[in-house]
């Protein structure tokens, strides 16, 4: 609990540190016609860098009576979790190449058999049945162009 | 008065044409499912569905969008009684007394009763949006940027002094969505901001792939971690149920009045939905005389949270059609659908494209009312949606998203920022930082950044413009009281003040 807490501080520090570094680059006092480009962020990041600090000294002086104080997630909570963001990920990796329906279909199929062990009938059946339709219905229905990826266009022929 | 009721009934020439109920029909359908099933909330379901809405015509396309949100509201309930799970946060509510109710075998009339008081709790939030909206419309004529840029301090204060969660991180927050929506193109003056060179950040974030990462992934998440296990109720609604039901909700109008007056009215400022179910609860245990019923059952322990729910959603639609403000995420995701239209939502939407507003409005009418019948006669095929195993629906709603964040641009990028948000709304949602404020200022980011500077440049510069009685001085000074009210309330409490004199 403790090491997010100060991990999202410093993010959130970082971000307004990068967003004040860049107004000053802009100019963030009264320009030719009005307000420079920077103004707006400059405060914006200002506000952040303060926030972020000020939370940081909160989490330091509450975990130094308390502790850490209890974790962030429940015991084992991180696995699945990861068995969902990993395969998620991968899939939009495998997008680049062979477009989304396929690769959606792939990880349909990956998902329910590895991880929530359903039959194979029934994994072969929806991880068909669903990218097919909604191919049909974003790319023929509605004209929604999806990503075809590299080799898309070939691996559907129609 | 009868100038409303006239428009009105033009609308509801528009909302009746046999195209659009079908669109109003599938967006409740979609949506009703949508609020069923947790993982996938209003403000996502929406989100995913604009690439879609864009091939309509515009008020088409709002219904549907709009159809969705009262679909999720109305489903939302369904979840919570029958399986004690809240498939939207406004529903937690619910569970108290409308899982206990289920249990003892009285799940069809907990149905009934829940979706009646959805009922009137819309009936309350659509005529208040009827009547009230053309009004405040005509009076935000009058705003000038200046004006604008207070009501959004308003919007934003009420978020930090009323939101209930850690203020500083509420602070931290907003500004951290307003930044990101600062990153691209500068609107007036065409400079590149935190781009630093890289081409993909030249067109910024997108508030509707931040939504579906945010509330769809983050929302996965959560639900995977805590390890759904589905237990749920067998439900039919039959004639018996809903005689009863009826029966019931007429003994209870003070439950009913009560959640629906709460309802509209915290449904008129930001994050209404969820604290007007959780207030109504708390009033309505509070004034009746068997409280130790509340918790075992007790109707009035549906009816209250449910209506509220729903007349603040519904109540929502007002602030942002005639101010351009959304009171929550959902609202802000159909706002971003009315702005794909080149629909500007704010006073002018009224004079410019008064057949829109209006076929929007009467289509809250025709939404809520057909939402109602579709509820009331298949809630068990609803709730059947659950049954069906989690490891087949989620990799599914996972799709479902990438496709929704790829085609707001079209754009690669878009979907690898999806997972990066949903990531952090996964932390943001464990450590307290609030999600709404953020993507509401994501989403005004640059009408608020362009108001200010326009106020500042009619001001030569000076901020007392922000203050100019007779309209921004009022809003300004009640920002900054519901800024500070988290302050002023420790403080009050620190010293409470003289001692009452006793005679």
């Amino acid at each position: 609990m403790r090491k997010a807490e100060i991990f999202i501080a410093v993010l959130l520090l970082a971000i307004g540190i990068i967003a004040v570094v860049d107004s000053v680059r802009l100019g963030f006092g009264w320009g030719m016609s009005g307000p420079e480009s920077g103004f707006f962020p400059f405060y914006l990041g200002t506000g952040t860098i303060l926030c972020s600090l000020l939370v940081l000294s909160n989490v330091f002086k509450k975990y130094k009576k308390g502790g850490a104080a209890g974790r962030l997630m429940p015991e084992g909570a991180l696995t699945p979790i990861l068995w969902v963001l990993i395969p998620a990920t991968v899939m939009i990796v495998i997008t680049e190449f062979v477009g989304l329906h396929i690769a959606a279909a792939l990880y349909l199929a990956f998902y329910m058999r590895a991880v929530g062990k359903i039959r194979w009938v029934t994994t072969i059946f929806v991880s068909l049945l669903v990218p097919m339709s909604l191919y049909i219905a974003f790319d023929k229905l509605f004209l929604v162009p999806l990503p075809q990826g590299l080799w898309g266009a070939r691996l559907i022929p129609f | 008065m009868a100038g409303d009721i006239q428009n009105l009934m033009m609308g509801l020439g528009i909302a009746l044409q046999p195209y659009n109920i079908t669109v109003a029909i599938v967006g409740l359908v979609l949506g009703i499912i949508v609020g069923v099933l947790p993982g996938l909330g209003g403000a996502n379901g929406v989100a995913i569905l604009i690439p879609v809405v864009v091939t309509m015509p515009a008020t088409t396309g709002v219904i549907l969008l709009s159809s969705i949100y009262w679909g999720a509201l109305y489903g939302g309930s369904i979840t919570s009684i029958l399986f004690n799970i809240p498939g939207e946060p406004w529903s937690v509510a619910t569970t108290f007394d409308g899982y206990p109710m289920a249990k003892s075998g009285r799940a069809g009339k907990a149905l009934v009763l829940a979706f009646l008081a959805h009922g009137v709790g819309a009936v309350f939030g659509v005529v208040m949006l009827t009547f009230f909206a053309p009004i405040i419309a005509e009076f935000a004529l009058k705003f000038g940027p200046a004006e604008i840029f207070a009501v959004m301090m308003l919007t934003f204060s009420a978020f930090v002094g009323l939101g209930g969660t850690s203020p500083l991180k509420t602070v931290a927050a907003i500004l951290f969505g307003f930044i990101l929506a600062a990153v691209g193109m500068d609107i007036v003056s065409g400079q590149l901001r935190m781009t630093f060179g890289f081409v993909d950040l030249m067109g910024g974030f997108n508030f509707i792939v931040a939504v579906i990462g945010l509330f769809g992934l983050g929302e996965i998440f959560l639900t995977v971690e805590e390890g759904l296990n589905i237990e749920g109720i067998k439900a039919r609604v039959g004639l018996k149920d809903i005689r009863e039901g009826l029966a019931e909700i007429i003994r209870y109008p003070k439950a009913l009045i009560m959640g629906s007056l709460i309802g509209c009215w915290m449904g008129l400022k930001p994050g209404g939905a969820t604290p007007a179910s959780f207030m109504a609860y708390g009033f309505c245990k509070q004034s009746y005389s068997n409280k130790d019923e509340f918790g075992k059952g007790a109707s009035a322990g549906i009816i209250a949270p449910e209506s509220a729910a729903h007349g603040a959603g519904t109540s929502a639609t007002l602030p942002m059609i005639t101010l351009g403000i959304p009171g929550s995420p959902t609202m802000a995701v159909i706002m971003g659908g009315l702005m794909i239209f080149g629909l500007q939502p704010g006073p002018m939407l009224f004079k410019e494209h008064a057949d829109f507003v209006w076929g929007l409005i009467a289509s809250c009418w025709v939404g809520n009312f057909l939402g109602f019948f579709l509820v009331l006669a298949f809630a068990p095929i609803f709730a059947a949606v659950l049954k069906i195993r989690f490891a087949i629906i989620m990799p599914i709603i996972v799709y479902v998203c990438a496709i929704g964040a790829y085609s707001v641009n079209n754009r690669m990028i878009d979907v690898y920022y999806m997972i990066i948000f949903g990531i952090l709304g996964y932390l943001f949602k464990k450590l307290n930082y609030p999600l709404a404020p953020m993507v509401l200022a994501l989403v005004l980011g640059d009408i608020a950044e362009q108001a200010m500077r326009q106020a500042l440049i009619m001001g030569q510069g000076s901020p007392l413009i922000f203050f100019k009685p007779p309209l921004a001085l009022p809003i300004m000074i009640a920002a900054l009281i519901i800024f500070f009210w988290p302050l002023i309330s420790t403080w009050k409490r620190k010293f409470p003040g003289e001692p009452v004199p006793t005679s």
